[in-house]
């Protein structure tokens, strides 16, 4: 699919001369899978939203809580609409799911793949401040293992790095999906700067005392399967008593994937892989799958996205190689 | 609790799917046209079956069969697609697992057969089957399973979205070729399935043998290329009308966002 198709302006069996080797055989490109993967989890979201448990008091108390040890100026805002949601919770809820679910559709659907990406962004911002008190980065309390920055922001920014248009050509096309559309110094330092933050989040105090990293774990296992929960509980254990160890082993890790967008690109190839074994481990240990699983999640959590985010700044096959693999392909 | 007007609305949809296919299987007429177009209609048969047992465990007051039978249909359902994919995969490698054409419908069949084969039913409206289970908030056992089911589901809806809304170089579910069928769909729907395959694992050079390639073809597909205007005098000819392959796939996302809704709220 070419780039003319994914934003919905015309076929891609009639797109113009130089969208790519891929569009040429007619595969889809690297980033319309990506945002149709952005769109399963937006949908993903939206079903999510309409377990029982999100039109409970249960769901208005989550989000004042989010408030707690928040500026007040952040606050008081995100305790005004618990307050809201708490007096219409039926209705709202059942309108914040539709707009997820809607959100998901209109990403999938090529028409409208500008419209929903936008609206993305604008309901992903407005989420990241009132249902997740901008993912407790100001709080002191933010740990990349339990999805900080909050998801949702990395929702908008995969929406922005995402968005339909090219700043490359086909004399010099875009070194990694991201570029294309934001160019590729921009992409890199909003790369640099959440990983760094990630880094700057696990080193913070509450993250490296001795017990922090094993009771964030622990603290999943309620609810939970018990495959999950006994996965849980051994990297629970792994990391009794060793907070301050396992922050800095995480918190290198997380600023070697920071500076590998700027490494050439087999170097840059192994941090993005790095990256994407970092957000499984803390998908699977430190998020324990959202807590999908135990029900009442709202989203998957961070993992699936940093690793999202990760393939879109994989280096792109250079052209004159991927139209050799596509000849080699179409003459066999 | 989840409120009885979302409920409705999803069981409404279903419904909705239930008399389109319906309607699609009366309009093929799949019966006076011989044993392989009649095996062409069970993709009809299964959207009929799935919406109506999907109704009745969202609504209790649509509830039809008892839970065991609706398991022996979809167990029966389950191994004739997997029967297809098996068919598919000889054909075009595990590519029939990602992109095939009979993947989607093994994946729903599955997951409700697991729905109705797992599910725990509380006891306070004591209708039996789904549909209490349903309106008193049943739970499924292996919930992990749920959520494979719920990410397969949606990932096929996506994936089915996205080719419904630009024909991408296969034509495969183009709104746009939708009002032309192609002089012979069951070999149309091998070329479009080829090319379907080949935009999946990212090459072009797909190649697929009529004859094995009709086995597993269900549905028309027009193609770009090669495509003949429905005579008029022919009746309700298949690829236009409610036998547009657009439908077929209309009714599939429809269910596959819901399937996915009902084993969500089940966890």
């Amino acid at each position: 699919m070419s780039e003319t198709a994914a934003a919905g302006v015309q076929p891609a069996w009639r797109s113009a001369p130089g969208a790519g080797a891929e569009a040429a055989r007619g595969g889809p490109d690297a980033r319309r899978l990506l945002q149709l993967m952005l769109a399963g989890i937006w949908l993903l979201d939206g079903v999510l939203q309409y377990q029982a448990f999100m039109f409970s008091k249960g769901f208005s108390d989550m989000l004042a809580g989010t408030a707690s040890g928040n500026p007040g100026v952040v606050a008081s805002p995100i305790n005004w609409n618990a307050t809201l949601v708490e007096h219409h919770l039926v209705l709202l809820n059942a309108v914040f799911a539709t707009i997820q679910v809607l959100l998901g559709i209109g990403i999938a659907w090529r028409p409208t793949v500008r419209v929903a990406l936008a609206a993305s962004v604008a309901w992903a911002l407005g989420v990241w401040w009132f249902g997740e008190g901008l993912g407790m980065v100001l709080t002191g309390d933010a740990s990349p293992v339990n999805g900080a920055p909050g998801a949702v922001i990395l929702y908008a920014l995969l929406a922005v790095l995402l968005w339909p248009s090219d700043r490359g050509s086909p004399a010099s096309p875009a070194p990694f999906t991201a570029a294309r559309a934001v160019g590729a110094p921009l992409a890199r330092a909003l790369w640099l700067v959440l990983w760094l933050s990630l880094a700057y989040f696990a080193l913070l105090p509450g993250n490296r005392a001795p017990q922090a990293l094993n009771g964030m774990i622990a603290g999943m296992e309620s609810g939970e399967p018990g495959w999950l929960a006994a996965l849980d509980r051994g990297a629970a254990s792994l990391v009794a008593h060793q907070g301050l160890a396992a922050s800095i082993v995480l918190a290198i890790a997380l600023v070697i994937v920071a500076a590998g967008v700027y490494l050439p690109s087999p170097a840059a190839r192994g941090t993005l892989v790095l990256a994407i074994v970092v957000a499984a481990v803390i998908w699977v240990f430190g998020e324990a799958f959202g807590g999908i699983i135990a029900g009442g999640a709202t989203d998957p959590n961070s993992g699936p996205l940093l690793a999202l985010l990760a393939l879109t700044y994989w280096p792109a096959r250079a052209p004159g190689r991927a139209a050799s693999a596509f000849e080699r392909t179409t003459a066999s | 609790m989840i409120p009885s007007w979302i409920l409705d609305v999803f069981a409404a949809i279903m419904l909705v799917v239930a008399a389109v296919s319906a309607g699609r299987l009366v309009a093929a007429r799949p019966w006076q046209r011989g044993a392989r177009r009649a095996a062409l209609a069970d993709i009809d048969v299964a959207h009929l079956l799935m919406a109506i047992a999907m109704a009745g465990t969202l609504v209790a007051g649509l509830w039809t069969l008892p839970g065991g039978a609706w398991e022996a249909v979809f167990g029966v359902m389950t191994a004739w697609f997997a029967y297809r994919v098996v068919l598919d995969a000889q054909v075009s490698g595990v590519r029939a697992l990602a992109g095939g054409h009979c993947a989607p419908h093994l994946t729903h069949a599955a997951a409700m057969l697991y729905m109705f084969a797992a599910v725990s039913a509380p006891a306070a409206h004591g209708s039996g089957g789904m549909g209490g289970a349903m309106s008193g908030m049943g739970t499924l056992e292996l919930p992990s399973l749920a959520f494979v089911f719920a990410l397969a589901l949606v990932g096929y809806s996506i994936w089915d979205l996205d080719q419904l809304s630009g024909p991408g170089t296969s034509g495969y579910y183009s709104l746009a070729v939708a009002r032309a069928a192609p002089a012979d769909p069951v070999l149309a729907g091998v070329g479009a399935m080829t090319a379907g395959a080949g935009a999946m694992a990212g090459m072009g050079a797909t190649t697929l043998s009529p004859a094995a390639g009709a086995a597993v073809a269900a549905e028309p597909v027009a193609e770009p290329a090669g495509i003949a205007q429905v005579p008029p005098a022919s009746g309700p000819a298949d690829g236009t009308g409610v036998l547009a392959p657009w439908v077929a796939t209309g009714c599939r996302i429809a269910m596959g966002i819901t399937m996915a809704f009902m084993l969500v709220i089940m966890i």
